[in-house]
């Protein structure tokens, strides 16, 4: 029999010791019989001979080491027995670690999933981003870079293996499929942008690499489709390489399709399709308004970031000359490179994320408190069984391992019950995780998932368990003999550890609930910040807009304002609008930037303002009631035929009216043009409404849709990507929906894909991280609350029980009741009040980690720390009161003859 | 575990060491179950040399784990079914270095009993 089997098998092993045995017995016997013996007497002479049969295993089950394996079991087992017969124990152990393991569980598959995940690309850690960035090393990672910078660092670098560049496709884009058309995530790449991710397509060969876009070539009009949207769309069609498809009304054939779970940018289950990039006049010179592609790249085996970036540094310094514009030259003097997976998860997010995983960690170190805590007490109270057990010969590590096994077990419960937990509150908050974080987080384990969890139920026993074993088998055994029942000692030393734990329970728990409390406080700030607009009765419709469908005709007469009068008449509908994006909306977002040009003393260093650009038609005042700081906003008489106007707000203004003392300055002011030698005027000043983040106003400026028309500047990118439908009604969102989805669908079939929504919920959903974090917190806050009162509750029903005797005889010699209560509430004051300075402390060195997420509250604020010390002091003093109302109702008689 | 001896371990009727060195002795003509093995030692003693089952079988066991011996299942003449245990090459070199080692204790033991009387 092989070692192993030995070792992993010892049930085997042990019959085949016996079978060895039991032919020795037989060998010998017929021996004896053919000596003449009758079998009978044979046998027994056999055994005789061979003596104490038992103790010859013994001996050989410890020379392969088998008895420990055996009194593992055996451990376990006793283990159970004992759990069994104290079940309120064992259900308030693996209760209190399953919360703890199942909250620090759930935050870790999150942040394992959001911030650990590899990406689907080939050695992702050596791919990284290259954005360009100013003289002072400010890098705009959305801006991109020219077409001839990318070229130059293709040819000319010294550290990438490739360099591949992109262009996010904008909203708008519809492929064809079996079942009508769809909206797609399309994106423009270079022919060796696949090459450069390391993925090969799962079908076809992709693009080919050989040929640079310009011209296109053999990748003119040809596309590459995600498994999602070869699935979803073509059913898997096994024979679509070669085959056209429809997108945006034009022909492509499919050269490819990427494997699953490949995606780039974006989630991982949206329909994504990859064209190459299709250049023209505009990418062949450097402009400052020159298209700007995003750069992706491969960096050589060995090369550091640092290095890379230096290489590119040298060339972009060679490059920039070439830029006509001195301002340019120095907003594009440098490059910034930067791993590609740390380009993903914004820092906010990951800092949010660790915040709260420290959080559940703290969560489940109370957790683990509280039981280390509940095991002290029983191995006090099985005081007289550990010494009887060592008085029987059991060594000190026998007897510890014993009740390692034991906490062992309920921790390995707990964490069953735990990953229970997690999974279930994971699959609860699923629906709400994407929209407050945009990821994607699926309640799936994987193997990091199941090594932290079991991670956390040794680390939860070791905590727990390990340390009271060791007091507990270091016990002296005579006295404990000796003395008898419930009273016999409980050493102060032990007493003063099982305070302090109280103590540091409490402490956390402060800490915990502070940060709750300053989240609370930053939400009911964020609720009752001044929007500066309605948001009642307003229903949205996102429209995402099939442009191609209107090629050479006028989107505005043709499309938009046909819609918008019958949306208008339908029953009900008080008012409607469209525009590019509604406040505070995340569908479409558009900017404005101004370069060097401006009047207020706040420009920026390089000369640019920037500003959140809408269209919107003049109806839009009805439906939010925006009101105006100065001028007039846009009204009927506002079409294609008069002087082009806009409307910019008060943070607007402030950057960009000439005399800073009088906003009405910037009235009259030509902001951009409509068309060719056609400014567009400013008209009027609106109050600072919350559009675009409640948490500050930001530079605001609108233009009229009814008086765009397709040759006005940027036409397509304004009216042909996305559009929000917003109408102002009475009537319930569900009775107006199917009305207004068949007017959507006269329009144009691609709208059947519409959303719809309504302003409340678009403003709910722009309080981002804040509500999600504050919901953890409450429930992690609330649990370290109920866990820190049981653990004083136990400590405190504990003293009063040992000290009922002592009680007694202080009311037989005199005592009054109030004193026997103030004696117990004392002792539970003394605990609660240094728990809540310790608190006090842990919550203002803590404070920074939730800095960023709080609005409208200082991370000190001293009104929370208040509230949650009185908190804590209320639920403290209700936990003592009920021991201490036990210790006064102490019958001297009885607790006297007791014993 | 406590690391304490047991002391039956070292209770061996022979010399202390000599037992494995005589099992592994005997092994030399081939396979042999442990029955068989103590029934050799017997015999080939002259019935002098009785080896206890319980220093028998922790002894095989023990090398064994050695790696000096292997065992398999297999079945005797009788057809009886029984451990077999054969030497490895590992327990030829062990059964060496016991030889020589018990050759020099012999002379140097005899050297004491019978002085020569040479000066």
């Amino acid at each position: 029999m092989p070692l192993w089997s030995r070792i992993f098998r010892p049930e085997r092993a042990k019959s085949d010791l016996d079978a060895e045995i039991e032919s020795h017995f037989a060998l010998a016997a017929a021996d004896k019989h053919d000596r003449g013996l009758a079998p009978e007497a044979a046998r027994r002479a056999a055994e005789r001979e061979f003596g104490n049969a038992a103790l010859v295993k013994d001996v050989v089950r410890r020379i392969w080491g088998w008895v420990w394996l055996e009194s593992l079991q055996q451990d376990i087992k006793y283990a159970l027995r004992q759990l069994r017969r104290s079940r309120g124990f064992s259900a308030a152990v693996i209760a209190t670690l399953a919360f703890g393991i199942g909250a620090a569980t759930a935050m870790f598959t999150v942040v394992d999933q959001v911030l650990f995940t590899p990406l689907p690309y080939a050695q992702p850690d050596r791919l990284v981003t290259i954005a360009e960035a100013s003289i002072h090393g400010k890098p705009d990672f959305d801006r991109g870079a020219a077409y001839l910078d990318l070229r130059q660092w293709q040819q000319q670098n010294k550290t990438f293996a490739q360099l591949a560049y992109y262009i996010t496709g904008s909203r708008g884009n519809f492929l064809e499929g079996s079942g009508g058309s769809v909206e797609v995530h399309l994106t423009n790449v270079s022919p060796n942008f696949f090459g450069t991710l390391g993925v090969r397509p799962r079908l076809g060969h992709g693009f080919d690499e050989e040929v640079e876009p310009f011209p296109d070539g053999k990748n003119a009009n040809t596309i590459v489709l995600s498994d999602a949207a070869w699935q979803q769309m073509y059913g898997g069609d096994a024979t679509i390489l070669g085959k056209d498809v429809m997108l945006n009304g034009q022909a492509y054939a499919v050269v490819g399709v990427m494997p699953k779970g490949f995606a780039f940018g974006g989630e991982r289950d949206w329909r994504q399709v990859w064209t190459t990039v299709h250049l023209d006049e505009e990418d062949q010179g450097r402009k400052n308004r020159s298209r700007g592609y995003r750069a992706i790249g491969r960096l050589k085996d060995g090369v550091a970031l640092a290095a890379a970036q230096a290489d590119l540094k040298t060339l972009q310094a060679q490059i920039v000359k070439s830029y006509q514009d001195p301002d340019v030259r120095e907003e594009r003097a440098s490059v910034i490179v930067r791993r590609y997976a740390d380009s993903i998860v914004e820092t906010d997010l990951r800092r949010a994320l660790i915040a709260l995983l420290a959080a559940a960690g703290v969560l489940w170190l109370i957790a683990c408190v509280n039981v280390t805590n509940l095991f002290l007490v029983r191995a006090t109270a099985r005081q007289r069984e550990i010494a009887v057990r060592g008085a029987l010969g059991a060594s000190r590590g026998r007897i510890i391992r014993q009740l390692v096994a034991e906490g062992l077990v309920l921790s390995g419960a707990a964490s069953l019950l735990g990953s229970l937990l997690a999974l279930g509150a994971i699959t609860l908050f699923e629906k709400q995780i994407p929209s407050h974080l945009r990821l994607e987080v699926s309640a799936s384990a994987n193997g990091t998932i199941l090594l932290a969890l079991v991670g956390l139920t040794l680390l939860s026993t070791v905590f727990s368990s390990l340390w009271p074993s060791f007091l507990a088998a270091r016990m002296p055994i005579e006295p404990a003999l000796r003395q008898g029942g419930q009273q016999s000692g409980t050493n102060r030393s032990q007493h003063r550890i099982r305070s302090s734990l109280v103590i540091a329970e409490i402490a956390m728990s402060l800490t915990l609930l502070a940060a709750c409390g300053l989240l609370l406080r930053t939400i009911y700030a964020l609720r009752h910040v001044p929007l500066g607009f309605r948001t009642d009765h307003i229903m949205v419709a996102n429209l995402t807009i099939p442009a191609y469908r209107f090629a050479h005709r006028n989107m505005t007469t043709e499309l938009y304002q046909p819609l918008l009068e019958r949306v208008q008449h339908l029953p009900g509908v008080q008012a409607a609008t469209l525009m590019t994006e509604v406040p505070l909306g995340q569908t479409f977002h558009m900017v404005l930037s101004l370069a060097g040009e401006g009047y207020g003393a706040h420009r920026t260093e390089d000369n640019s303002i920037k500003s959140n650009f809408r269209a919107v038609t003049p109806e839009a005042q009805q439906v939010f009631g925006f009101t105006m700081l100065r001028g007039r906003y846009f009204n009927q008489q506002d079409t294609a035929g008069s002087q082009p106007v806009a409307v910019v707000n008060g943070a607007f203004a402030r950057l960009y009216a000439p005399n800073q003392q009088n906003l009405s300055s910037v009235l009259g002011i030509h902001l951009l043009s409509m068309r060719k030698n056609q400014p567009v005027e400013v008209v009027g000043v609106l109050d600072d409404a919350r559009q675009n983040s409640i948490t500050q106003p930001e530079p605001e400026a609108e233009i009229c849709l009814s008086q765009m028309t397709p040759d006005s500047n940027s036409y397509l990118a304004v009216e042909g990507r996305a559009m929000d439908l917003a109408l102002r009604t009475q009537r319930p969102i569900a009775s107006i929906t199917p009305e207004l989805r068949s007017l959507l669908l006269q329009a144009s079939p691609e709208f059947a894909n519409a959303t719809f929504t309504n302003m409340d919920q678009v403003v709910a959903d722009s309080y981002g991280n804040q509500t999600l974090a504050a919901h953890l917190l409450e429930v992690f806050g609330g649990t370290a609350l109920l866990l820190c009162v049981t653990g004083l509750y136990g400590l405190l029903a504990y003293v009063v029980a040992q000290r009922t005797r002592e009680i007694g005889l202080r009311i037989a010699l005199g005592a009054q009741r109030w004193q026997a209560l103030w004696l117990i509430l004392r002792q539970a004051g003394v605990l609660i009040i240094a728990g809540v300075i310790i608190g006090i402390v842990l919550a203002l060195a803590s404070g920074r980690f939730v800095r960023g997420f709080l609005y409208g509250v200082a991370e000190h604020d001293v009104w929370t720390l208040m509230i949650v010390a009185l908190v804590l002091l209320v639920s403290g003093g209700l936990a003592a009161y009920f021991p201490a109302r036990k210790a006064a109702k102490v019958n001297p008689i009885e607790a006297l003859r007791a014993e | 575990m406590t690391r304490e001896r047991e002391p039956y371990l070292n209770r061996v009727e022979l010399l202390q060491g000599t037992l494995d060195m005589l099992i592994l002795q005997t092994l030399q003509w081939g396979a042999q179950h442990g029955y068989g093995i103590s029934q050799a030692l017997r015999a080939q003693s002259g019935e002098v040399l009785q080896v206890e089952t319980g220093s028998l079988y922790p002894a095989l066991h023990r090398m064994e784990r050695q790696g000096w011996i292997v065992s398999k299942w297999g079945q005797t003449e009788q057809k009886q079914r029984a451990k077999y245990y054969r030497i490895t090459v590992e327990g030829k070199k062990q059964l060496a270095r016991d030889r020589s080692k018990w050759e020099t204790m012999v002379a140097a033991i005899g050297n004491i009993l019978t002085p020569t009387t040479e000066s």
